[in-house]
């Protein structure tokens, strides 16, 4: 049994010890919004924030996130009251097929919260980390810097 | 003009940032069963004996399905049905399934494959297309290792080069690409209510995945019902059939749901790859920097499946002079099976291989004749009334000279920079690129269809096949629907991508959806509007001539005040009204003989400018920016025309600079580098809306122009920087550090 935070609130799971965080929150919590790309921790589409950080949720083992703070995509905005980040992404064209997209903005939400008004340069080391085959990135770093403005 | 030039919002972006969107990895069904495949790590064998006992003990394992229990059949591919869904006594790549495990969980699925044991019979295996054409090399297919050979012949050119004043002749190579689309395939298949067994999965093109699917089990099509799910990029990479007759096979026999999701490294192993083509390029002109003659044979690898083998050969022949005007014109194209990895379509089809050839050319000629990159390709650029290699005359929207001209005005902006005295190591350079891309198929009848409804209840429906793979087809086409209709995008429905609700619309690809389907929904519109003219007549007691429809509303020719809008008719008459649409682009066969005709109904323009800083010391490349100038007839969307080309853009520094996949060695992004948000260069894109006659509001198409021109125009750069040229992609590390020492020594 594992308890921790879920975007704001605390839960409390039965998991086996070697599942990693991706298939604890996509396979037993339903929340599939965090994508899989290469399940080991090169392409950043399974990025969450843990206490705050970035992280590749599919390098994390379950007893890691005990007591801790997880936010996924599911927990950023909803359909009524969009994140910042989300209705920039959207006004910027900054989605294509949108598999990194989840990631991206767990990512960049990352930065904004240690470093509200990065340059350039501090948000394409932030997305580094995030693969995107579609977009080329201009848009999606124009969509974070408009948020950070 | 209201919805067309727009950027609407983008129909898929809300779902997408929500994290909503259901990917096919994403389906959950109840109490599923799970897929994986067994592969042959064999290049080139004979299947002696599998054995399966083993495996089947493991706790948790269902079945185990081999080529034996597939009821239809055992043969896919797009054009040659030449691929084995499962292999029954041959395998010809490392890769080749060999049988499929279904179990309880993932982990009993792996751990049972694991205890298969294959016994080959290993056979010699070809690892290049040379060796594959030689007399007596072992036959991979029963035809022969020759997939196709294609000729275009234009004029005499023999003449053509005895006309020529400076001639430049060069081979260059190109290998293996991967797609890198960034979701892994997977999905879910089970059978419904009515006995129809359901597939859900990303995938380019519905109708052809029902038609394999359907023949490989032996069912009628309509008992087959392909759904696509949210695709998670796709490039060409899902024109081909992916897991689907897997997971058809499975639920079929066992009439329990199925899910599968490839690993990574199955995704690298086992999918299409863009095909390596070695180009043997010769081309004439005269003094005045006119081309007078191109000569060109392609030898590409198809692998060891046809795939899009034959379409990459031809395209490849038919875009070999780049946009240009060239009297005298030969190409010989080939493909050769081998034993690698079997390649396929990935975004342009050869043109962005071609486009390295032709444009480093061109400035090789201009080099050898000291004028300016710009000016022979101003010089030669096709315009209206030119005739293309294949003899076609163009009729309209032919922007490529507006596109040099606009890339001319950038490059009078970009100033000369000195060498950096902290940084001595560091060469600038500029390059041109500049392409052609024909849309649609080649020669042959591409149709689509589209059927537009209004029921009884008021709606408006639109329902096409089309496979939205990310790039935002979804949005183009319903725009160009309500633009047609006068209707508000949010009051029509859109109903898409799924064999059972719509009709074939041919496949997501060739650059073909806004300029077909568009067209095709233009189509449907068109007959709507006449039924409903039909229909409000006797409901108005009006003469039909007097109706017409504009904005949404039946107007009176005469009477001003009427206006009953479309969805009242359908309301007050009780019935469906439905228009059906068609369009095929006008298009000939190519002479068997020669290669004429007239391939495509309409072409795409591009030019880009890149600019490039070399270290000279590591050999690292980067790209500092490039404009990227495309005709692209009408943006109906700008903001996703931008979108395409920004991303093409950085395909195509991947396809410059890093890109190349190593059969056996690449498995996963570690040693597989696509670009980074560190890897991109500044994109300013540029569009010149040379109008289509033929296309929908004007619009021709986009999605692999944007790529193509890009890799060829950093090559040139890199070219200009270090006054030596690169012949092979990627232009990697090492290739630009040989081509510096080169350099260094005939100084």
């Amino acid at each position: 049994m594992i308890r921790f935070v879920l975007n704001g609130k605390e839960i409390e799971v039965e998991v086996p010890p070697h599942w990693t965080l991706l298939r604890l929150l996509r396979e037993k919590l339903g929340l599939t919004g965090t994508k899989e790309g290469c399940g080991i921790g090169e392409c950043g589409a399974c990025t969450v924030l843990l206490d705050g950080l970035a992280v590749n949720s599919c390098l994390i083992l379950v007893p890691k996130v005990e007591g801790r703070r997880v936010e996924t995509v599911e927990g950023l905005g909803s359909r009524e009251s969009l994140h910042p980040l989300q209705r920039s992404f959207i006004e910027h064209g900054a989605v294509q097929c949108g598999f990194c997209t989840p990631g991206m903005l767990m990512s960049a939400k990352a930065l904004l919260e240690k470093n509200p008004k990065p340059t350039r340069e501090e948000i394409k080391e932030a997305i580094s980390g995030n693969l995107c085959r579609c977009t080329g990135y201009q848009q999606i770093m124009e969509a974070i810097e408009a948020v950070g403005k | 003009m209201k919805k067309i030039g727009v950027n609407v919002l983008k129909l898929d972006a809300l779902d997408k940032v929500l994290g909503a969107s259901r990917y096919g990895g994403d389906y959950c069904i109840p109490n599923p069963l799970y897929l994986k495949v067994v592969r042959s790590d064999k290049p080139h064998a004979k299947i002696v004996k599998v054995e399966l006992e083993e495996a089947l003990q493991v706790k948790g394992v269902e079945r185990i399905f081999t080529a034996k229990d597939i009821p239809g059949r055992n043969r896919i591919g797009i054009i040659q049905k030449d691929q084995p869904v499962l292999a029954l006594d041959r395998v010809r790549y490392v890769g080749d399934p060999i049988a499929l495990v279904a179990g309880e969980t993932v982990e009993a699925t792996e751990e049972a494959s694991q205890k298969i044991k294959v016994t080959y019979e290993e056979l010699p295996s070809i690892k290049t297309p040379e060796e594959a054409l030689q007399p007596f090399a072992p036959p991979i297919h029963e035809k022969g290792n020759l997939l196709v050979e294609f000729n275009l012949v234009k004029g005499d050119i023999q003449v053509g080069f005895k006309e020529a004043e400076v001639i430049i002749e060069n081979t260059y190579t190109t290998t293996w690409v991967d797609h890198a689309y960034l979701e892994p395939d997977g999905g879910v298949a089970y059978w419904d209510e009515e006995e129809r067994l359901v597939i859900i999965c990303p995938t380019q093109n519905v109708h052809y995945d029902q038609r394999e699917v359907a023949s490989f089990l032996n069912l009628p099509f309509e008992r087959v019902r392909i759904i696509q799910s949210t695709t998670g990029g796709a490039f060409g990479g899902r024109l081909d059939i992916t897991i689907q007759c897997f997971l058809a096979l499975a639920a079929f026999h066992l009439k329990r749901p199925v899910k599968m999701v490839y690993t990574r490294e199955e995704v690298f192993q086992v999918i299409s790859k863009r095909h390596p083509l070695k180009i043997h390029y010769r081309s004439g002109a005269r003094k005045d920097g006119r081309l007078t003659a191109v000569e060109v044979d392609i030898l590409g690898d198809t692998g060891a499946y046809a795939s899009y083998g034959t379409t990459v050969a031809i395209r490849a022949a038919v875009h070999a002079t780049g946009p240009y005007q060239v009297p005298h014109v030969k190409v010989r194209s080939r493909m050769a099976y081998t034993n690698n990895p079997w390649s396929g379509a990935m975004r342009g089809f050869g043109v962005p291989q071609i486009a390295f050839a032709h444009e480093s050319q061109m400035d090789l000629l201009a080099q050898a004749l000291k004028m300016d990159p710009l000016e022979i390709r101003k010089i030669n650029a096709l315009q209206i009334g030119s005739e293309t290699a294949t003899g076609q005359v163009l009729r309209a929207s032919v922007g490529i000279r507006k596109t040099l001209e606009r890339i001319e005005e950038w490059r009078r902006k970009i100033l000369p920079s000195p060498l950096d005295s902290k940084r001595p190591f560091i060469r600038r350079g500029i390059g041109i690129g500049s392409m052609w891309y024909g849309i649609g198929n080649t020669g042959m009848a591409n149709p689509s269809t589209a059927q537009i409804e209004l029921s009884p209840k008021g709606e408006i429906i639109l329902y096409i096949g089309v496979a939205d793979i990310g790039q935002g087809s979804d949005t183009v086409l319903l725009q160009i629907a309500s633009e047609a209709l006068g209707i508000e995008l949010k009051e029509i429905q859109l109903i898409r991508a799924d064999t059972f609700l719509t009709t074939d619309t041919g496949a997501t690809s060739a650059s073909r959806q806004t300029y077909i389907t568009g067209n095709a929904i233009l189509n449907a519109i068109g007959n709507l509007k006449k039924k409903v003219l039909q229909e409000a007549s006797s409901l108005l007691n009006e003469e039909e001539k007097d109706l017409f429809v504009e904005d949404g509303l039946v107007k009176h020719r005469q009477k001003l005040c009427l206006g009953l809008p479309i969805q009242e008719v359908a309301r007050r008459t009780g019935k469906t009204i439905r228009g059906e649409g068609h369009f095929d682009p006008e298009t000939t066969r190519l002479d068997p003989e020669t290669g004429q005709g007239s391939p495509y109904a309409t072409y795409a323009f591009a030019t880009h400018l890149a600019e490039v800083e070399v270290d000279i010391e590591t050999g690292k490349v980067k790209v500092l920016r490039v404009i990227a100038c495309h005709d692209v007839g009408r943006a109906i969307h700008p903001n996703n025309v931008i979108g395409q080309i920004i991303g093409g853009v950085a395909m195509g520094v991947g396809f410059a600079l890093m890109e190349e996949y190593d059969p056996g060695r690449t498995i996963s992004f570690v040693n597989y580098l696509i670009p980074t948000s560190k890897d991109i260069p500044e994109v300013i894109p540029i569009l010149v809306e040379d109008q289509e006659p033929s296309g929908p509001f004007g619009a021709k198409g986009v999605g692999e122009p944007a790529l193509i021109p890009s890799a060829p125009a950093i090559l040139n750069a890199i070219a200009d920087a270090i006054g030596e040229r690169i012949y092979h992609l990627p232009a990697n590390l090492e290739r630009v550090l040989e081509a510096v020492q080169k350099a260094k020594k005939e100084d």
